[in-house]
C-alpha cells in the first residue's frame, strides 16, 4: 500500500529528486536548497526562486515534504525564513526513485558488457 | 541605485504580484531568498543571469494564477454537484433563455437579414410594392446624383426548363427573374463561372443566353464544370448557359427566388411576357427595380429624385395632372422584403420577447444566486476564520457564477442550434418557391450569452461581497439564519418572487396572444363553401398555343369539362379565388362616369380578375344583385364598340357609387368603358389584408391573351362529392388537349393551406416559445419559491416545537404563498397588458386580435392558474416536508 502510495511519484521530477535529496540531510530553507543542489552539481543545476517555489507547494500539497517547526539559533535566524524537512513519505519516494535509478544503471551497464564481449 | 538594487526592486514588484495565498505561504520567504540570491546570480552569471531570474518569475505568474483558477473550478464543481437541485435549476434556466432569446433574435434576422448570397444589401432599396414601366426606369436610373446603378426585372418568371436543346426530354417549371443588363452588377455579385450580363452583350436579337443559380447547376446539372456554354430548352426555345451564380444566391428577392436569369433582351420568343414590347411601352407598368443608392444618399432624398423624375416624365408625356404618384421606396435585398415601419413593428415585437425571456432568465439566475448566498453565509464564515483571504472566496463564489452560466449557455447554444434547425425544417411558409434562411445568429447568441453571463456574475457577486465583509462571529453564532445585509428576511426574497410570477406571466401571455392572433388569421375564411372545389392551372401560350387556339380552348374547356360525369360545374379565372389574400398584381386606376361620359369619384388601386361565366355560382356564392357573365360576354370585347360588362365586390361598388345601386351604371379605366351588371359579396379580410380589396371582375376574353400572352388559365371546379375530380379531369384534358401542361392540380382546400402555411409557421414559432416561456417560468417559479420555503425549515420547526399543528404551519405558508401568487399575477397582468396595448399601436394586424382574443378564456384564465398552481405546489412540497420531521432534528440541522 505505502509503496503503491510513493510509486505514484515516479519517475520523478528532476528538480523534486534534488529539493528531495537537499533535505535528505537536514532542513533546509529556500535559498538552502538552491544552493546546495547548485554546490552538488557544481553549478550544472540551477533551480531559480519561482520554479523553486512552484515544486515546493505542489511537493507539500503531495506530501512530499512539510514546513519544520524547528528553527535554529537566534542569532543565525530571519523570522522571514520557512524551514522544510521531508516527510516519511517524500522519504520514502527519496528511496524508491534511487532504486530505480540504480536498477536503470545496472540495466544499462549490463547491455554495455554484453556488447562489448 | 546601483544595478543589483534596481533588479532586486522589481523582483520584489514580481513577487508581489502572486496570487494572495501563494503570498500568504511563500511571500516572506521569496523575498528573503531574493535578497540573498540577486547578488549571487549578479556575481557569478552577470546580467544573463539576471534576466534568467526574473523571467522565471514572470513566466511563471500566469502559471500560478491558473493553478488557483483550476482549483477554484474544481471546488465549484463538487459544491453545484453536491446541490444538484439548486444547479439544474439554474443550468436548465439559462439554458432555455439563451437558447430562446439567441432563437428569436436569429428569426428576426433571417426576416430583415440581407439575402443570402448578396455581398453589401445596405444601399439596395426598391420600389414600395409598386412596379414601373421600362422607359419610366430608364429615367430612373440615369441619376448620377443618387443612382449609383439600377436593374429592372420581372420576378416570377415560369420557364418551362428541359436540359437538352431537343424534345427528347419533358420539361419541367422553374422560375426564373427577367433582367435587364445590369441587374448582376447592381447587386455586386460575382459569378462562379462563366460571366454575367452587361449592356454591351445583350442586345436585342442575340442568340438566347440564361444564367443560372448555384443550386440549379447543383441539383440539376449535377455541379457539371462544362455546364458554361451547355444549351438548355426554355420555353421551347434554345438557350446557351454562359454563367453560373455565386454560391446561396437565388436572386435579390429570396422571398421568390430565382434559379434561371434571363435578359429583357432575349425577345418575346422566349418569355411571352415580353409580347407587347413593354420595354418602350410606358404604359406597361410590369418591372420591378432594385437601385444601388449612391453613397450618403438617404431614400428620402432618392424618394424625392425619383418623383421629380416622374413629373417631369409624365408631362413630357402629355400626361394629365391628376395622373400624379407618389413613389415609395423600401429597403431591398433582404430576406423578406418589408417596409420601414413593418421592420419596426417585428424588431421591436422580437425584442420585447427578447428582453422579456432574458429578464425572466436574469431573475430566475437572480433569484437562486441571493438565496443561495445567504444559505452559505456560515459556510463562508468558517473559511473565513481559518484564514481564507476575502478576494479569494469572492473569486471562488464568482467561479461558480460563472461556472453555471458557462454550463447553461453551452447547453443554450446547442439548444438554440437545434431550435432553428427545426424551424428552418418546416415546410415552406409561403405558397411559391421560398427559401428561408434560418440560422443560428451567432452575434444574437453572444450578445443573449454575454448578459445572461454579466447577470450570472453580477447576482454571484452581490451576495459574495455581501458576504465578504460579514462579521464572521456573528455568523457563526446564528447559522444560515442571520439576514444579510441589505437583504431583508422576508420583503426582498417575496418581492422576487412575485415579481418572477409577473415577469412569467407577463411572458406567457404576451407569446400565447400572439400565437393566438396568428391562429386566428390562419383560418382564413374564404366567404364559400370549399367542399368538393378543385383547381387546374393551364398555360395555353407556354404550350404554343395561338390567340385564336387560346380564345377557342376560353370558350370550349368549361363545356368539356362539365361534361365530365365527376364535375358539376366548371368555370375559367385568371387567378385563383383565393389570390386576393395576398394580392400584389399590378392595381388599375377605375373611375365611375355618368351617361356624358365625365368621370366621378376615382379609385386609386382596384384590383381586376378575369372570370368566366358562372365563375360566382360554380364557388358556391351567390351574387347580391344583378347577373353573372355569360359566356357571348366572353366572346364580346371593347373593341367591338359595345361596353364590356363588369361585376363589382361590395368595397369597389361603395368606393364608387356610395349606397347606390350600382347595377347598370357605368365605369371606366382609362379609354375602356364597362357596364356594372352584377354586385357580388367581399372576401374576407386575410393575413395580409386588413381590408378587403376593391375589385373589379371582368370576362375572361381572348383579348387578354393578346396583351399578356404570359397569362395562364385556372379552371374551377366543382365535383360531386366522393369522387376524385382531379384525376378525372386530368384524364380528359389528357385525352382532348394532349399538348397542354396540366400543372398545380389541387383541391382549394389544400390552396388554402398553402396560403395560410406562412401564418402557421409564425404561429408555430410563438406556440414553441410560448411552451418554453412556460416552462421556463415554471422552473424559475417552482425554483424559487421551493427554495425559499425550504430555507424556513428552521422556523417551522420551532413553530412546530412550540405546538404548532402540521395544518396550521402548511395553511401558514400556503397563505403567504398565495398573496404572493395574487400580487405577482396582478403585476403580471398589468404589464402584459400595458404591453399588448403598445404592441397593438404598432400593427392593426395585432389589434384585430386583441378585440377579438381567440384564445381569451383559456389562455386568460389557464396560463395564471397553471402558474398559481405551481408557486402553491412549490409552496406547498418543502412546507410539508418541513412540517413532518421531527422539530429538533429541523432545529439541529444548522
Amino acid at each position: 500500500m505505502e509503496q503503491a502510495d510513493s510509486d505514484a511519484f515516479l519517475p520523478l521530477h528532476q528538480n523534486w529528486f534534488h529539493i528531495l535529496l537537499s533535505l535528505a540531510g537536514s532542513e533546509q530553507h529556500g535559498y538552502g536548497i538552491m544552493q546546495e543542489v547548485l554546490e552538488r552539481t557544481n553549478g550544472a543545476v540551477r533551480i531559480w526562486p519561482a520554479t523553486l517555489y512552484g515544486a515546493l507547494q505542489r511537493m507539500i500539497a503531495g506530501g512530499l515534504i512539510e514546513e519544520s517547526e524547528e528553527r535554529p539559533a537566534p542569532e543565525l535566524d530571519d523570522s522571514r525564513r520557512r524551514y522544510y524537512r521531508l516527510t516519511r513519505l517524500g522519504r520514502r519516494v527519496l528511496d524508491r526513485e534511487c532504486e530505480r535509478l540504480r536498477d536503470m544503471l545496472r540495466m544499462a551497464q549490463r547491455k554495455r558488457r554484453q556488447e562489448a564481449y | 541605485m546601483s544595478f543589483p538594487r534596481i533588479c532586486l526592486a522589481l523582483y520584489r514588484r514580481l513577487a508581489s504580484a502572486y496570487p494572495h495565498e501563494f503570498r500568504m505561504l511563500y511571500g516572506q520567504d521569496m523575498e528573503r531568498m531574493g535578497e540573498d540570491a540577486v547578488p549571487q546570480v549578479w556575481s557569478r552569471y552577470g546580467v544573463l543571469g539576471i534576466v534568467r531570474l526574473l523571467a522565471d518569475i514572470a513566466l511563471r505568474l500566469p502559471g500560478t494564477y491558473l493553478a488557483e483558477i483550476r482549483q477554484d473550478v474544481a471546488y465549484a464543481s463538487r459544491v453545484l454537484l453536491k446541490s444538484p437541485g439548486f444547479a439544474s435549476v439554474a443550468v436548465v434556466s439559462v439554458a432555455i433563455g439563451i437558447g430562446m432569446c439567441s432563437a428569436v433574435r436569429s428569426e428576426f434576422e433571417g426576416i430583415v437579414g440581407p439575402a443570402a448570397g448578396l455581398p453589401d444589401p445596405a444601399a439596395l432599396v426598391t420600389f414600395h410594392w409598386s412596379t414601373v414601366s421600362y422607359p419610366y426606369f430608364e429615367r430612373y436610373r440615369d441619376q448620377p446624383q443618387t443612382v449609383a446603378s439600377a436593374t429592372a426585372l420581372l420576378r416570377l418568371v415560369p420557364f418551362a426548363v428541359a436540359l437538352t436543346p431537343d424534345k427528347t426530354l419533358r420539361a419541367a417549371r422553374f422560375y426564373g427573374h427577367l433582367v435587364s443588363p445590369e441587374y448582376f452588377s447592381t447587386l455586386g455579385v460575382a459569378p462562379a463561372a462563366g460571366r454575367f450580363f452587361s449592356p454591351e452583350t445583350e442586345k436585342p436579337g442575340m442568340p438566347p443566353v440564361v444564367v443560372v443559380s448555384d443550386r440549379f447547376w447543383r441539383k440539376q446539372l449535377g455541379a457539371d464544370r462544362g455546364a458554361v456554354g451547355r444549351t438548355l430548352r426554355l420555353n421551347g426555345r434554345p438557350a446557351t448557359i454562359v454563367g453560373i451564380g455565386p454560391k446561396d444566391f437565388l436572386g435579390v428577392y429570396p422571398g421568390n427566388p430565382a434559379d434561371l436569369f434571363v435578359p429583357v433582351t432575349c425577345g418575346i420568343t422566349l418569355a411571352p411576357e415580353l409580347s407587347g414590347d413593354p420595354l418602350h411601352d410606358p404604359e406597361r407598368e410590369i418591372f420591378r427595380v432594385v437601385f444601388r443608392l449612391t453613397p450618403g444618399t438617404t431614400m428620402a432624398q432618392a424618394e424625392a429624385a425619383m418623383n421629380a423624375v416622374t413629373r417631369n416624365f409624365d408631362r413630357e408625356r402629355g400626361l394629365h395632372p391628376t395622373h400624379d404618384r407618389v413613389m415609395q421606396l423600401m429597403p431591398a435585398g433582404t430576406a423578406l422584403y418589408s417596409t420601414p415601419e413593418q421592420v419596426r413593428f417585428t424588431n421591436t415585437f422580437h425584442f420585447v420577447l427578447w428582453a422579456l425571456v432574458l429578464a425572466l432568465v436574469c431573475a430566475n439566475l437572480a433569484n437562486l444566486l441571493l438565496a443561495r448566498g445567504g444559505e452559505r453565509r456560515r459556510e463562508i464564515a468558517v473559511r473565513l476564520s481559518v484564514g481564507a483571504s476575502r478576494p479569494r472566496l469572492v473569486r471562488q463564489l464568482l467561479t461558480e457564477s460563472v461556472l453555471l452560466s458557462v454550463t447553461g449557455g453551452a447547453i443554450g447554444a446547442a439548444l438554440g442550434y437545434g431550435f432553428m434547425r427545426v424551424l428552418s425544417s418546416l415546410p415552406s411558409p409561403l405558397p411559391l418557391p421560398v427559401e428561408l434562411q434560418c440560422r443560428l445568429d451567432l452575434r444574437a447568441l453572444a450578445w443573449t450569452a454575454a448578459i445572461a453571463m454579466v447577470a450570472g456574475i453580477g447576482f454571484g457577486l452581490a451576495p459574495a461581497l455581501s458576504c465578504a465583509r460579514t462579521d464572521i462571529g456573528r455568523s457563526l453564532k446564528e447559522g444560515a439564519q442571520a439576514p444579510l445585509r441589505g437583504y431583508g428576511r422576508f420583503g426582498l426574497r417575496n418581492l422576487f418572487v412575485a415579481c418572477q410570477m409577473a415577469a412569467s406571466l407577463m411572458l406567457v401571455l404576451v407569446t400565447g396572444l400572439a400565437a393566438g392572433a396568428f391562429l386566428l388569421i390562419a383560418r382564413v375564411n374564404p366567404g364559400f363553401e370549399m367542399a368538393n372545389l378543385s383547381l387546374v392551372s393551364l398555360d395555353p401560350m407556354r404550350d404554343g398555343y395561338s390567340v385564336s387556339q387560346a380564345a377557342r380552348l376560353l370558350e370550349v374547356l368549361p363545356e368539356e369539362l362539365s361534361r365530365v360525369k365527376e364535375v358539376d360545374a366548371a368555370s375559367l379565372s385568371g387567378v385563383t379565388p383565393l389570390a386576393w389574400i395576398s394580392a400584389t398584381e399590378t392595381p388599375a386606376r377605375v373611375s365611375s362616369s355618368d351617361s356624358e361620359g365625365r368621370s366621378g369619384p376615382i379609385i386609386q388601386a382596384v384590383r381586376t380578375e378575369r372570370i368566366g361565366a358562372n365563375y360566382f355560382a360554380t364557388l358556391g356564392v351567390p351574387l347580391l344583385g344583378g347577373r353573372e357573365f355569360e359566356p357571348r360576354d366572353q366572346r364580346n370585347t371593347a373593341e367591338q364598340g359595345t361596353p364590356v360588362p363588369a361585376i363589382l365586390n361590395q368595397t369597389a361598388a361603395r368606393s364608387l357609387f356610395g349606397s347606390e345601386n350600382p347595377i347598370g351604371r357605368r365605369i371606366r379605366e382609362g379609354e375602356t368603358r364597362y357596364t356594372v351588371v352584377g354586385l357580388a359579396r367581399d372576401g374576407r379580410p386575410g393575413f395580409l389584408r386588413s381590408k378587403a380589396a376593391p375589385t373589379i371582375f371582368l370576362p375572361f376574353t381572348a383579348a387578354v391573351f393578346r396583351a399578356d400572352p404570359a397569362q395562364g388559365i385556372t379552371v374551377v371546379l366543382r365535383g360531386a362529392a366522393g369522387h376524385n375530380t382531379l384525376a378525372a379531369v386530368r384524364g380528359e384534358l389528357a385525352s382532348l388537349h394532349p399538348d397542354l401542361t396540366v400543372f398545380h392540380a389541387r383541391t382549394l382546400e389544400e390552396e388554402l393551406n398553402d396560403w395560410s402555411s406562412f401564418i402557421a409557421w409564425q404561429s408555430t414559432i410563438f406556440v414553441i416559445l410560448g411552451v418554453f416561456a412556460l416552462l421556463l417560468a415554471c422552473i424559475g417559479l417552482g425554483g424559487v419559491t421551493a427554495y425559499a420555503v425550504a430555507r424556513r425549515r428552521k422556523e417551522i420547526g420551532i413553530r412546530m416545537a412550540l405546538g404548532a399543528r402540521r395544518s396550521q404551519v402548511e395553511g401558514l405558508v400556503l397563505r403567504e404563498g398565495a398573496a404572493l401568487v395574487a400580487v405577482g399575477s396582478m403585476l403580471g397582468f398589468g404589464g402584459a397588458f400595458t404591453l399588448w396595448r403598445l404592441l397593438t399601436a404598432y400593427s392593426d394586424m395585432l389589434a384585430r386580435t386583441f378585440d377579438r382574443p381567440v384564445s381569451g378564456p383559456l389562455l386568460m384564465l389557464g396560463a395564471p392558474l397553471i402558474l398559481a398552481l405551481l408557486t402553491m405546489l412549490a409552496c406547498y412540497l418543502p412546507a410539508r416536508r418541513a412540517s413532518r420531521i421531527a422539530p429538533v432534528a429541523a432545529l439541529r440541522e444548522e
